[in-house]
Order: C-alpha cells, then structure tokens, then sequence
C-alpha cells in the first residue's frame, strides 16, 4: 500500500472532477453534452458490471437490466403517477430483487454457464418489452417520458430539467455518487472478502465465507446501479423503444464487457478510462461511418494484446519506461 | 493410556444398495476403554454413492477430544470421501454426522466453519497472489467482528479491529514458524511452507476439530518432521482434535493416536498403531504395498 | 390458436428439426471448442456465417458446382481456425476474459468485414435440388431433406473420430489425462488446433447449408451464436451428445411453438426452456464436470 501514490491520485480524481463540472461552460455544443451525458450512463453500467466480477462472475445480461429499469421507471411515473425522483430509485430496486430472485437458482451454475444464463435472461426481458405490447408500448415503445420535475432551493433558484447543460449536471452527480458508492464497497470488508471468493472459491468457503450470499450481494448491487442507469436512461432519452437489437440488445451488454476489460478490470478506475474512451472513440470516427465497427474491433483485439492489463496501465507504463530512460 | 480396540472379520460388501443386505461386519472388542470424554465427532452409518458406485458404505467412528485420528487405507479407499462429507463439500447419501452433540450431517462448508470444523485440502489451496499474512487474515473472517456498514465506512473501531486481526495472525504466523515471511507473496514460498501455510489459515478459523488431507505429500524429510511437530503441539498446546488423512506410513504410527483404516469404503479395524500393526486384516489389504512415500 | 391440423403440426415439426440439425452442426463445433480450449468462442458465429458468404461467392458468383463451393469454403474456414487457434487463441488460453474479449473483437471485425465486402442485403443460393418430398401430407423441400441427411452424416463421423481415432481419443480426455496424451505425441496445442479446425469446419458446412436451405445475411452469425449457446448449454457441457439431443429440442421448439402460439411465444420459449432446465440440472442435460 504506496501511501505516497494517495494524495498524488486522490489530486488527478478533484482536478478531473472540477474539469468535468467546468465543461459546460466551454462546450455549448448540445450535440456534445449528449453525447457525454451517455458516457456517464455508460460508466456507470461498466462500473456495475465490474463490481459483479469482484465476485469473478461475468454478468452478460446488463442490457436486459438496464431495460427494466428503463420501462419500470417510466411506467411508474406515466401509470403510477409516481415522481421521477422516487421512480428512478425504485426502477433500481425491482432491478436489484429480480437479481436477488434469479441469483439463487443462476449461481449454481458454473462460471461459462452464469454467464450464458445472464445473456439469455437479458434477451427476455428484451423481447418481454418488444412483444408485451399493453405494457410496454412494444416496438413503438413509450414516448414522451418525463423529465425530472424541477428542484426547489429555497430563495436561491429554481432548477429545472429542460436542457442538455442540466440532464448533463444530473446525470454527472449520479454517476460521481455511483461511482463514490461502489469504490467504497470494492474497498471494503465486503469488497475483500468478494475478492477471495473470486480467487478460490472452495478454500473462502472453508473459512467461513458465505459465497452463495456474498455473489448474490454484488449481483444485486451490480444490477441496481444497472437499473438507475436504465432508468436515467428513459428520463434522458424522453422516449423508449425496444427496437430489434439496438440499446437493449446481446451487443449492448457485449461492449460494456468490452469497455471493462479494454479500460482495465484490475482497477477502479479502469472500466471507467474505457467506458469513456471507448464511447468518445466513435464519435470521432463518425465521417468514416461503416468502417468504425471494423476500426473498434481491430483496436480491441490490439489493445488485448499488448497491453494486457488494459488502458488504464498507460501510465504506469511510461512511468517504468521512463524510470528505464531516466535512470535510478 | 488405555486404547479402544477393535478386530472386524469378513467384512463382505454387496455394490447394489437395491439389493438391500450388507453382510454385517462383525465387530470383537478385546479391551474396550475410554479416552476420557464424549467423543467430538461421531460418525454413524455414513454412506456415499456415487451413481452404483459405495464410496464410503456404513462408516461408523468416533473421535474423541484432544486425538489425533488416523484415516488410512489404499487409495480409493474413501477417505477423502469422509473427509469431504465431514467438512460439507459433499452430502452423505445415508447417515450421521454429530459434532459435540450437534447433528450437522447435510450442513455446507461455511457453516461447518462457523461450528468448529477446519480442513486443509489436498492440493496447497491458497490465495496465491497475496501475501502470507493477508492469507491468514481471510482465515479469520469469521472472527473479524467488523459490521457491514463499519467495513463500509471505515470508523476508528474498524481500523482498531483490523489492527487486532493483523497481531492474530501474526501469532498465528509465530506459532507456525512464518513470521519472517509474513509479505512473501503465497505463490513465491517453497511447497513444505505452502504446505504450512494451508495449516496456518486453517488454524485462524480457530476450530476444535481440524481435518487435514494429505498435509505431508511432496514434503522432504525435514519438513515432514516440521509439519508432524506442529500437529503434535496443536493437539498438547490448543487441544484441536485432527483427523488426519495420509499416506506416508511412518509418520501416522508416529504421529496418531489412533488409527482407522478403510479399504473399499468399509473401516477393516480401528485402533492403536501398534495394535493395528499387527492386525491380519490390515496386512491382507496392505500385502506387498509398502506405503512408505517420504 | 390450438385448432391446427395435425399436417400443419407435423410440417412445424420437420422444419424444426431442418433447422435445428443445421444449427447442432454449429453447435458441435462450438461444445468441442469450448471443453478442450476453455474459451467461449463468440466469433464462431461469424465462422459460420463466413462459410456461408464463402460457399455463396464461390457457387453464385464464380458460378462453380455448388458442392464443390462447400468444399472449398470448409476447408478455408479450417484454415481460418487454425490461424485464429495460432495466432489469437494460443497465447491467452489461461486467460478466461482476455480470451472472451479477443472472440467478442474478432467477432465484430469479420461481421463488419463482410458486411463491407458484401453489403447489407441479404443473399441467396439457388437451391441445390430442386423440388420437395410428400411426408404424410406435409412437403419438405429436396434440399432440406439433403442438408439433414449431410449433418446427420457429418455428425456420425464426428463421433466415430472421437472414438475411435487417438486424436479423438485425446480431444475427449479428461482434463487430468491432458497433458498425458504428449506421451502419444498429441500436445494441447495440438488439441486446440485440432478442435478449433474441426469445429470451423462443421461451422462451415452448417453456413453454407443455412445459405442454400434459407438466406444469407450478416446477421446470421450472431443468430446461429445464440442458438448455439442455448445447445451447448442445454446439452451440458462436455457432452456432444447432449449438444445433438440439445439441438433437436431446440429445433421442436422452434418449430412447433412458432406455429401453436405465434412468433411472440417462439422468441422467448427456447431462452425460458435453457433457464428453466438449468435450474433443475445446473450441469445441462447431459453435462458432467469437465
């Protein structure tokens, strides 16, 4: 434990944060802030994603969540008349339950066989929203979803949901409060101890270690931030559709795989760096439309390669480079 | 001391549970003796089948405080199979299982853990990429006292109790002769201290009843001296009951108080290692094995 | 919705199960991949789909015999296996995610290489053989009934291999008798190459059926990937006979709830099926520990 490397990265964490509160104020693009505002959405699902896999269980079926939390939100609010507030928080909590629900009987399964259960659960809950039409509004899905209502500071101002710079603020202070939970958790007793299961399951059971409780937590845990995300998602977007494969299909939850893996899954801060680049990445690319999916590939299976412990190790890496050039 | 001796005879086995009869095996006692004290696990009637197969058939056993119990016999025997089933990896087909009077027979490891029982697997079973200490630090979940939301959050009380649990297992570390390794990685240590360490994050569960599968195999003769003498002073100093099973033959008569020996899932004799010795049954089943494997 | 004749009911069936014998081919490819390499091959999809284009252009494009165009397009995509086997797999086989991550890249690259090579719609090869066969009233097309005849046979073969050739042998060891089998001369890289050449293969021949039965697009990867995995995971794993008993359950399924209960029920019955059945034998039908 370098306590000196603390301070030095908890400093690059308060800049990076006060660079994001900033951008705003330079980037008035509302294409833009829209964009950003779905890298957020994406951290959070990657973050999620690897929380579950503290537990060295790959949930593949984060689409199929995020959908819940998408439709189950909205509809609290267009049927249950509920407020944005309180439906985002509990369009979660259903998610976390069904996790609960499905964990007893999914992680019995070996590894591979979690996983693939995860995949086939997400594309059910997809096809549930595109075929139940009464609820869901089926392939047209559900327009016109509601923004959050306006927060109220007393003699200050009046916060309203009506611009990109706003949903953009919103959706930052979710990801940042997401991102603090879940860090804490990682780095706890619990965090700990979901690691020891992951490296041998058999000798953390033999100590006392409740596994089937503990990778039920982190599956629950994982997929409520998975369901807020969802839901954030729907209030975003203002309209949902569950089209064929799109957002809420097989590929969804395979490129937040991706990003966790690509970004680094042996850090924090990893699946974070790769949420973000990644979903950057393609935007860049946008003149050059149908090659991006080859380009995206390409540099995956690269970065795979070469840098094995993924994005996130670049600077480490220059460090001992130039540690190297440098001399003792 | 006095011992518990038993000679069995003709013990004859059917493979067919459906079949219904088991010829009996017919037990003489010659001289029936205490060790002192209830005995902390009896194992009644204990079957496993696997498919057709009998793993372990009609296992009957007690272990008494403060020994240590031998489990021998060829291999394929079964003797993993009752340690397995007595640590809650695997589920008896048939039969019981009491620790200090508690019928714990279909209970899964964790809670095995919780009520005393300790193992140390086969094969050295480690947290391979961290360090000898935090190894023993996990052995020690279930005595770390942190709540959920103190873990969490990260109080002074946490790190008080964390402090704590870093001196228990340094004590631990002492007894076991790894202290100076404490921050060695687990993968970088030589297999006889491997070994040791499987011992150590078994010993931090704090158990009354330790179960050890083979803790001598790919051991020099130094380090099986090493590994016999920690035993012994678990059983004098903290009186933990073990059940050891081996197959390195000179160090069970040297180390056991009393030995069982299983030969195609069935017990063929139970008793003191000099009496056992000298059993007709057990040199039948041994003829020409020579056991020896240091 | 329940008053159907019993010829409709047995048409639904035998397509099912036309289907579902083409999609075991892909299956058995990937079951065997899967238990010697231990990674999930995501791109395996785009192999059989790969096979398809590649029997499509050689048959339709370069106007060759339409058999000789599979042959062609089998042995391409062994090759194909065996160079992403080399190359790819080879080096990451201990790593359980770099090695999904890598599948899941490739995956992606040749779906978007063919799309760009062949653009996005969709293509058909002239059927092979012509006209159909009367079946107690139902009508199967010749060429469908050929595709089963050519899987069941490839899958036969497949398992007189396993059993009876040393290489087979030792592609079905146990996982402790693996590193045994260098004292045969047969090394686990030897395996691997071994299983990923074959399993492509077969991948191969199920595209190329698939194209000619049906139609081609580039989506057909990623729906043959989703079929294959619910065989694999409904046979259990290490068990090919499972993946063919898995296979032709699929293939009823598909088949026969397609045409009782409507198309909504046919998308989600396979998927509650896997997850049902898992949760009563966590291993797969058939499936056992390595």
């Amino acid at each position: 434990m370098s306590s000196k490397r603390k301070p030095t990265n908890t400093l690059i964490i308060l800049v990076f944060i006060v660079f994001l509160l900033l951008v705003p104020v330079f980037l008035k693009s509302s294409y833009w802030l829209h964009v950003l505002s779905i890298v957020g959405i994406n951290v959070i699902l990657v973050a999620s994603v690897h929380t579950i896999w503290c537990t060295g269980e790959l949930s593949l079926g984060t689409a199929g969540f995020m959908a819940m939390g998408a439709y189950s939100s909205a509809l609290f609010v267009m049927r249950g008349e509920l407020s944005v507030w309180g439906a985002v928080p509990l369009g979660g909590l259903l998610c976390a339950i069904v996790a609960v629900a499905l964990g007893y009987p999914f992680m019995r399964a070996k590894g591979i066989y979690f996983s693939i259960l995860t995949l086939l659960t997400g594309e059910i809950f997809r096809l549930t929203a595109w075929y139940y039409r009464s609820l869901t509004g089926g392939p047209l899905g559900l327009s016109g979803i509601p923004s959050p209502e306006p927060i109220k500071i007393p003699g200050i101002a009046l916060i309203t949901f009506d611009s990109k710079i706003s949903y953009y603020y919103l959706i930052l202070v979710v990801v940042l409060l997401s991102l603090l939970i879940l860090f804490r958790l990682q780095k706890s007793q619990v965090g700990f101890t979901w690691r020891t299961i992951r490296e041998r399951d058999n000798l953390a059971a033999s100590v006392g270690i409740n596994v089937l409780w503990y990778k039920i937590f982190a599956f629950a845990v994982g997929c409520f931030f998975i369901g807020i995300a969802g839901a954030l998602f729907a209030h975003f977007m203002h309209l949902l559709a569950a089209d064929a494969s799109g957002k809420f299909g097989m590929f969804t939850s395979i490129y937040i795989l991706i990003y966790m893996v690509v970004g680094g899954e042996k850090k924090f801060a990893g699946p974070v760096i790769g949420a973000i680049i990644l979903t950057l990445l393609p935007e860049v690319f946008r003149p050059m439309q149908e090659y991006r999916p080859i380009v995206f590939g390409a540099l995956v299976i690269f970065i795979i390669f070469f840098m094995p412990q993924g994005i996130v190790d670049l600077p480490y890496r220059f460090l001992s480079w130039g540690r190297k050039i440098i001399g003792p | 001391m006095t011992y518990h001796i038993v000679f069995c005879h003709g013990a004859e086995r059917s493979l067919d549970p459906k079949e219904g009869t088991l010829a009996k095996v017919l037990i003489k006692e010659v001289n029936r003796v205490d060790i002192g004290s209830v005995p902390v696990l009896q194992i009644g009637d204990l079957t496993k089948y696997f498919g057709g197969l009998g793993a372990v058939v009609d296992l009957d056993l007690n272990v008494y405080q403060g020994e240590i119990m031998g489990l021998i016999g060829p291999n394929g025997a079964g003797k993993s199979t009752v340690l397995n089933m007595i640590a809650g990896t695997l589920s008896p087909s048939k039969g019981k299982l009491i620790f200090k009077g508690e019928d714990i027979t279909n209970l899964p490891p964790h809670r095995m853990a919780k009520k005393g029982i300790a193992r140390v697997f086969q094969s050295n079973t480690l947290f391979e990429n961290v360090s000898v200490i935090t190894n023993v630090r996990v052995g020690l979940h279930l005595h770390t006292k942190i709540g959920f939301l103190g873990g969490f959050f990260g109080s002074s009380y946490t790190h008080g109790r964390e402090k704590l649990l870093y001196e228990e297992a340094m004590e631990i570390l002492r007894f076991i002769g790894l202290s100076d390794q404490r921050d060695q990685l687990a993968i970088n240590l030589p297999h006889g201290s491997q070994r040791a360490l499987c011992l150590a994050v078994a010993m931090a569960v704090k158990p009354n009843l330790l179960l050890l599968d083979e803790p001598l195999t790919g051991m020099d003769a130094e380090e099986v001296n090493v590994m016999i003498s920690l035993i012994k002073a678990l059983r004098d100093e903290r009186g933990i009951t073990s059940i050891i099973v081996e197959h390195n033959m000179r160090a069970v008569m040297g180390l056991c108080n009393r030995i069982a020996i299983l030969n195609y899932g069935s017990k063929i004799a139970e008793g003191a290692p000099t009496e056992i010795s000298e059993n007709p049954a057990v040199i039948e089943a041994y003829l020409g094995a020579e056991q020896d494997v240091a | 919705m329940f008053e159907i004749s019993s010829v409709v009911f047995l048409q639904s069936i035998l397509n099912g199960l036309v289907l579902g014998w083409i999609y075991i081919l892909m299956a058995l490819g990937m079951s065997l991949i899967l238990s010697i390499t231990n990674i999930l091959q995501f791109s395996h999809g785009e192999v059989y789909m790969l096979g398809a284009y590649v029997a499509y252009y050689f048959s339709v494009v370069l106007g060759l015999n339409f058999f000789a165009a599979i042959l062609i397009s089998v042995m391409l995509m062994a090759v194909l296996g065996l160079v992403l086997e080399r190359f790819f797999f080879r080096r990451l086989r201990a790593e359980f995610l770099s090695s999904m991550i890598v599948a899941l890249g490739l995956m992606i690259t040749i779906q978007s290489g063919v799309t760009l090579g062949f653009g996005i719609n969709p293509k058909a090869i002239p059927s092979f053989a012509p006209g159909s066969i009367g079946i107690l009233g139902t009508r199967i097309g010749s060429d469908r009934i050929i595709a089963v005849g050519i899987s069941v046979v490839l899958t036969l073969l497949l398992f007189l291999f396993l059993k009876r050739s040393k290489y087979g042998l030792a592609l079905t060891a146990a996982p402790q008798h693996r590193e045994a089998c260098i004292l045969l001369g047969i090394s686990p890289d030897h395996m691997s190459a071994l299983a990923m050449a074959i399993g492509s293969a077969l991948a191969a021949v199920g595209g190329a059926l698939m194209g000619s039965t049906l139609v081609l697009n580039t989506f057909m990867g990623s729906t043959a990937l989703l079929k294959g995995l619910i065989i694999v995971v409904l046979g259990g794993m290490g068990s090919l006979l499972g993946v063919v008993v898995g296979g032709l359950i699929l293939g009823l399924v598909d088949g026969v709830v397609l045409v009782v209960f409507g198309p909504v029920a046919a998308s989600v019955a396979p998927l509650l099926l896997v997850v049902v059945i898992l949760v009563v034998k966590p291993m797969g039908l058939f499936g056992h520990e390595f």
